[in-house]
């Protein structure tokens, strides 16, 4: 009975709870995904349908776009993007008044005037480090402004009734279109996205000096990293999955219109922080993000399922967002990682 | 030398009351140009529409001192503003008014608890508190506005008894003045300021930061819901849906705190400033509004507002961060050659 | 010191102009007194001479159409004691003004509406209110009126200023479209105090409010839902479940455009059955999953829905009915914009109101112009209720927004 052999096993067990800790933060919005599910087989015996799942990811698409551009910002450590609406009215609007000029020209006017707010941002918080959340209230205010005033408080429609305009209908359409079948270009768009994010967070450079960003700063900055253009890149790439998902708003709503997108800042923080991400930055990935996604759709769907009305689904969906983000800060206390 | 003393201290005198020049700036632009502005009345005007805010960003103010963020306000303020309306005919006002402001502290104490003792970011506790608290509304409302047709108080809340100072913006004119006295004159108050700069030392130097961040989402709380209650009562009815549509309260109260040079690192700000600064924005929307221009226009001008501050703040620190670690006064002795012979 | 003497003067400088701003506004005011008897006679009579109905909106309907006659039934004594499902029990919300009894109103000065200023305050910036201000503005142009509008994007209190803002310009007229039926008592009568004749515009206010104003134009929405609800019923053979998509809360179209449909069902056409009925605000997205589940969930049992919007909820429904390849569910909205007229000529929406926005405007300008000619003005003007369907949309198209 030596103290060592006490302390191996204590070793032990606590490394066996780390573990379990650590696999927690990283995927256990999945274990909540599983949860929904069998609770949602257990009240409807038409919850377990394909159409129904089919519905529940088209509805979280847009959100899950713009969500795994936002992580980017979070996992950097720098919050969110209070520009994701304008940013999705903007690049919207563009894509459709640029519609006459073909499909292709108006997609990437859309990504470009999306894309130009995110340099804004990109320079400025990057580079100059301005406060995240500040800087991008202020461009919401002022692209806000700028875009009723531009098109006078009016809504833009694409070109659908004239015979020679194939471009408007495609645009309507790219919300509606299937491809390889039944799967619908959002989702795939969606997963596409969620891929590239998650390689781009774990197996890149880019990924680990924005983990190295978002931990600490102040050391990364020390280590070497080029903390602006790193930064800056999250911006850039938040910018452009939040533009597509706009792009993506606009066709399935059929109007561009300074209003679109109101709510996607909030949302996408939420299905974030549900992801498993911390506000405090470096932890969790991009498939946790769609987890979350998922989660918010499932509740959304159960909840509608079961019966529960508009204002109580609200506080559900309230009490449900912080008892799971206190678990999993309490997850990553007990694991020593940090206060997130 | 002193030449540059001087025109250090004067850059360092105009930063710290960059607010008050701001608020002359526009308060003389818009009474030089902008017509039905400059009279007692619109002035009078100005002053209710913003003691809303101004008794909101209070708490804000106070929460953002700590180092953290409470985005349930909104909420918060329009649950004080439907309670007492809606629990005014059965109690009367004296009761209902307690009632609403006590509901919107437990809004705050809960709050507080689930930040300090759950340790969870105050961001998501206030987005999930938000959430919940506009359900609560919309179920005590069953999503319908409520109204009483006593009017005899709201008529006098809002009159101009004092020129300039009606109840309403009385209240919160001495609700402001108390809380910024309290923060900087009370050794308490200062403790606010000890916990937002550094938690740590705060915590090794014997504050309870635990109970200072409760109070502070706890005055939040209560400050907003009294801000919601008063204005409920000036148009004796309640909305379920305040700010939901538009700009919410809370990003004009977001906006005007940090213009107003409170930062959201914690450790800095002052209720006053932030008080003024609501005044500023709300004369900058008058008087655009006095020239007859859109809505389009004052949402931008305010974003324009707050942007150069943001940038002005941020390009002063990116200076700063780039002489850091340097020893100018050695450069400048190397330049001048005094080490080349050695 | 260098501070502080500042700071007294600057304080020294905005009291001592305050006190001459005070006193500036007075001599402006004194010309306006000296009108003579025999130019307003002038003015009358141009002003009755003008000829309005030759106006057109932008989709080509007349501007200006007759107004809409409803009957008036008896109120019960307690109307909040009926059960939802009867009409009556809507009684105020939806017949407030009728029997109001005016107070304070300021006498018409009868001599003509060219050259009178009129401040419109709406309740927000929307499409549909930017047509709104175009409809206004092309009637105040016909009768030569000095019209602005303000919007205070959906926010009371920026409101309640723009109220004081307006009391403050002395105008000849306010017209208020109120942000909220029961917020809007207090604020008709603090521009009542102020002895500035109103118009109340588009939302119907509280019986309490409609003491203080001339008159309310709008359009009547319960009215318009009933109409549909009965399409709906002929459509359906009178049975099947109806699931509502609601308007925001907060507002009287969030009752109207869910309990119109509800209580009219009720009455002609008992079998048919509310299923659920969900506020997921104006998203396509989120109406679309609102559908979906409600097609999981009820099945065949679902027949028709009823929608507050022929936008973004409209656009929702379809496409959540296209992929369910439900297309035997019937679809109603409240109409009409151009997204919704789209809806009907492709046949993803059965029928919607007519509901035209720059009338909606115009209307209560015209109200205003009448007064001034003097002439007698009652107090309650609906808009005219129709529905649109595949057979008739081209009659409206282009739309307005």
């Amino acid at each position: 009975m030596s103290t060592e052999n006490m302390s191996t096993k204590l070793d032990r067990r606590s490394s066996k709870h780390a573990k379990w800790n650590l696999w927690l933060n990283k995927f256990g919005v999945y274990f909540m995904v599983i949860l929904f599910i069998a609770f949602g087989t257990l009240i409807s015996d038409k919850f377990l349908t394909v159409s129904n799942f089919m519905n529940i990811i088209q509805a979280v698409a847009m959100l899950g776009i713009v969500a795994v551009g936002v992580s980017f910002i979070t996992y950097s450590g720098h919050f969110a993007d209070m520009s994701v609406p304008v940013i999705m009215a903007f690049s919207g609007i563009i894509a459709v008044g640029a519609v006459k000029y073909g499909i292709v020209i108006s997609i990437l006017l859309g990504i470009a005037a999306g894309l130009s707010i995110g340099l804004v941002n990109a320079f400025v918080i990057g580079k100059l480090r301005a406060n995240p959340i500040i800087w991008t209230l202020a461009v919401a205010f002022v692209m806000n402004g700028f875009i009723r005033w531009a098109y006078s408080g009016n809504q833009i429609y694409p070109d659908v009734e004239s015979k020679g305009n194939v471009a408007g209908q495609i645009f309507v359409n790219l919300s509606r279109m299937n491809v390889f079948g039944s799967l619908p270009l959002m989702v795939l768009v969606m997963f596409i996205v969620v891929i590239i994010g998650q390689i781009l967070l774990t197996k890149t450079k880019f990924g680990l000096q924005l983990k190295l960003i978002g931990s600490n700063y102040e050391a990364a900055k020390m280590t070497g990293v080029n903390v602006s253009r790193t930064v800056g890149l999250a911006f850039i790439l938040s910018s452009v999955t939040t533009s597509i998902g706009g792009i993506f708003l606009t066709s399935l709503a059929k109007v561009g219109a300074y209003y679109n997108g109101i709510g996607y800042d909030f949302n996408a923080v939420t299905a974030i922080v549900l992801g498993g991400m911390t506000l405090a930055g470096g932890r969790g990935n991009a498939i946790g993000v769609l987890g979350g996604v998922f989660t918010l759709g499932l509740l959304s769907n159960i909840m509608t399922l079961i019966g529960v009305d508009t204002f109580s689904q609200a506080i559900v969906k309230g009490i449900i967002f912080i008892i799971v983000v206190g678990i999993n800060a309490k997850s990553l206390r007990k694991l020593g990682r940090d206060d997130a | 030398m002193l030449n540059i003393i001087r025109s250090k201290n004067i850059s360092k005198w105009i930063d710290n009351n960059r607010i008050y020049l701001i608020f002359i700036v526009v308060f003389l632009l818009a009474t030089a140009f902008a017509p039905n502005f400059f009279n007692l009345f619109n002035l009078t005007n100005i002053l209710r529409g913003a003691s809303l805010g101004m008794m909101v960003a209070i708490g804000f103010t106070i929460v953002m001192i700590c180092g953290h963020m409470d985005l349930s306000v909104a909420s918060t303020l329009n649950l004080g503003a439907i309670l007492v309306i809606g629990m005014q005919p059965r109690f009367g006002w004296t009761v209902s008014l307690i009632a609403a402001v006590l509901a919107g502290g437990i809004v705050g104490i809960i709050n507080g608890l689930l930040v300090a003792k759950a340790k969870i970011h105050s961001f998501i506790v206030t987005l999930g508190t938000m959430t919940i608290v506009q359900g609560i509304i919309y179920m005590y409302s069953h999503g319908s506005s409520i109204n009483v047709t006593d009017f005899a108080l709201a008529d006098w809340i809002d009159k101009a008894v004092i020129p300039l100072l009606p109840p309403r913006v009385l209240i919160t004119v001495i609700a402001v003045a108390l809380f910024e006295v309290f923060l900087t004159r009370t050794p308490y108050g200062k403790g606010f300021y000890m916990v937002g700069g550094n938690k740590e030392t705060a915590w090794l130097a014997g504050f309870n930061t635990d109970r200072y961040l409760i109070n502070a989402f706890t005055i939040s709380a209560l400050m907003a819901a009294l801000g919601g209650a008063l204005f409920s009562i000036s148009i004796s009815s309640a909305v379920p849906n305040m700010g939901e549509k538009g700009v919410s309260p809370l990003m004009i109260v977001l906006a005007a705190t940090i213009i107003g040079g409170t930062s959201m690192a914690g450790g800095k700000g002052s209720i006053v400033k932030s008080a003024v600064a609501v005044i500023a924005l709300g004369t900058l929307f008058n008087g655009l509004n006095c020239f007859g221009t859109g809505y389009e226009v004052q949402i931008f001008a305010s974003g324009l507002v707050l942007a150069i501050v943001v940038l002005y703040e941020a390009f002063a620190l990116y200076k700063q961060d780039r002489l850091r670690g340097q020893r100018p006064e050695l450069l400048k002795e190397l330049e001048d050659g005094r080490f080349k012979k050695i | 010191m260098l501070k502080k003497s500042l700071v007294l003067l600057l304080v020294l400088t905005m009291v001592a102009s305050l006190f001459a701003g005070c006193a500036a506004p007075a001599p402006a005011e004194a010309p306006a007194a000296t009108t003579a008897e025999d130019p307003n006679k002038k003015n009358l009579e141009d002003s009755l001479a003008i000829d309005i109905s030759t106006l057109k909106g932008t989709d080509g309907q007349p501007l200006i159409l007759p107004m809409e006659k409803k009957e008036i039934p008896a109120r019960p004594a307690d109307p909040a004691a009926l059960p939802e499902e009867d009409a009556l029990h809507w009684y105020d919300m939806e017949f407030a003004g009728w029997s109001a009894e005016k107070i304070n109103i300021p006498k018409s000065p009868a001599n003509g509406a060219i050259g009178k200023k009129v401040v419109t305050i709406i309740n927000g910036d929307h499409p549909y209110l930017t047509a709104y201000s175009n409809g206004a503005k092309k009637l105040a142009e016909a009768y030569k009126m000095d019209l602005k509008v303000m919007s205070p994007n959906w926010d009371l209190n920026v409101q309640n200023q723009m109220i004081d803002q307006a009391i403050n310009s002395k105008p000849d007229m306010i017209i208020l479209v109120p942000l909220d039926a029961k917020a809007a008592v207090q604020q008709f009568r603090k521009i009542n105090q102020a002895g500035i004749p109103c118009i109340a515009s588009n939302m119907l206010p509280e019986d309490e409010g409609m003491k203080y104003v001339i008159g309310w134009t709008g359009p009547d929405d319960w009215g318009q839902f009933r109409l549909l609800a009965q399409h709906l019923a002929k459509t359906l053979n009178n049975e099947g479940g109806i699931a509502y998509i609601r308007h925001a809360p907060g507002g009287s179209p969030f009752f109207a455009r869910t309990y119109g449909p509800i209580t009219e069902l009720k009455k002609i056409a008992p079998k048919m059955e509310v299923l659920d009925m969900q506020a997921p605000g104006f998203e396509a997205e989120k109406t679309m999953q609102v559908v979906s589940d409600w097609i999981t969930k009820f099945g065949p049992k679902l027949k028709g829905i009823v929608a507050a919007d022929d936008s973004a909820q409209a656009i929702g429904i379809a496409e959540a009915l296209k992929k369910a390849n439900r297309t035997d569910i019937v679809v109603y909205a409240a109409g009409n914009s151009k997204v919704g007229m789209d809806g009907v000529k492709a046949g993803n929406i059965n029928a919607i109101t007519y509901q035209s926005a720059e009338a909606d405007g115009a209307v209560p300008v015209l109200m205003a112009a009448d007064w001034f000619n003097g002439k007698e003005v009652e107090p309650v003007r609906y808009l005219p209720k129709h529905v649109i369907t595949k057979d008739d949309v081209d009659n409206y198209m282009p739309a307005q927004w």
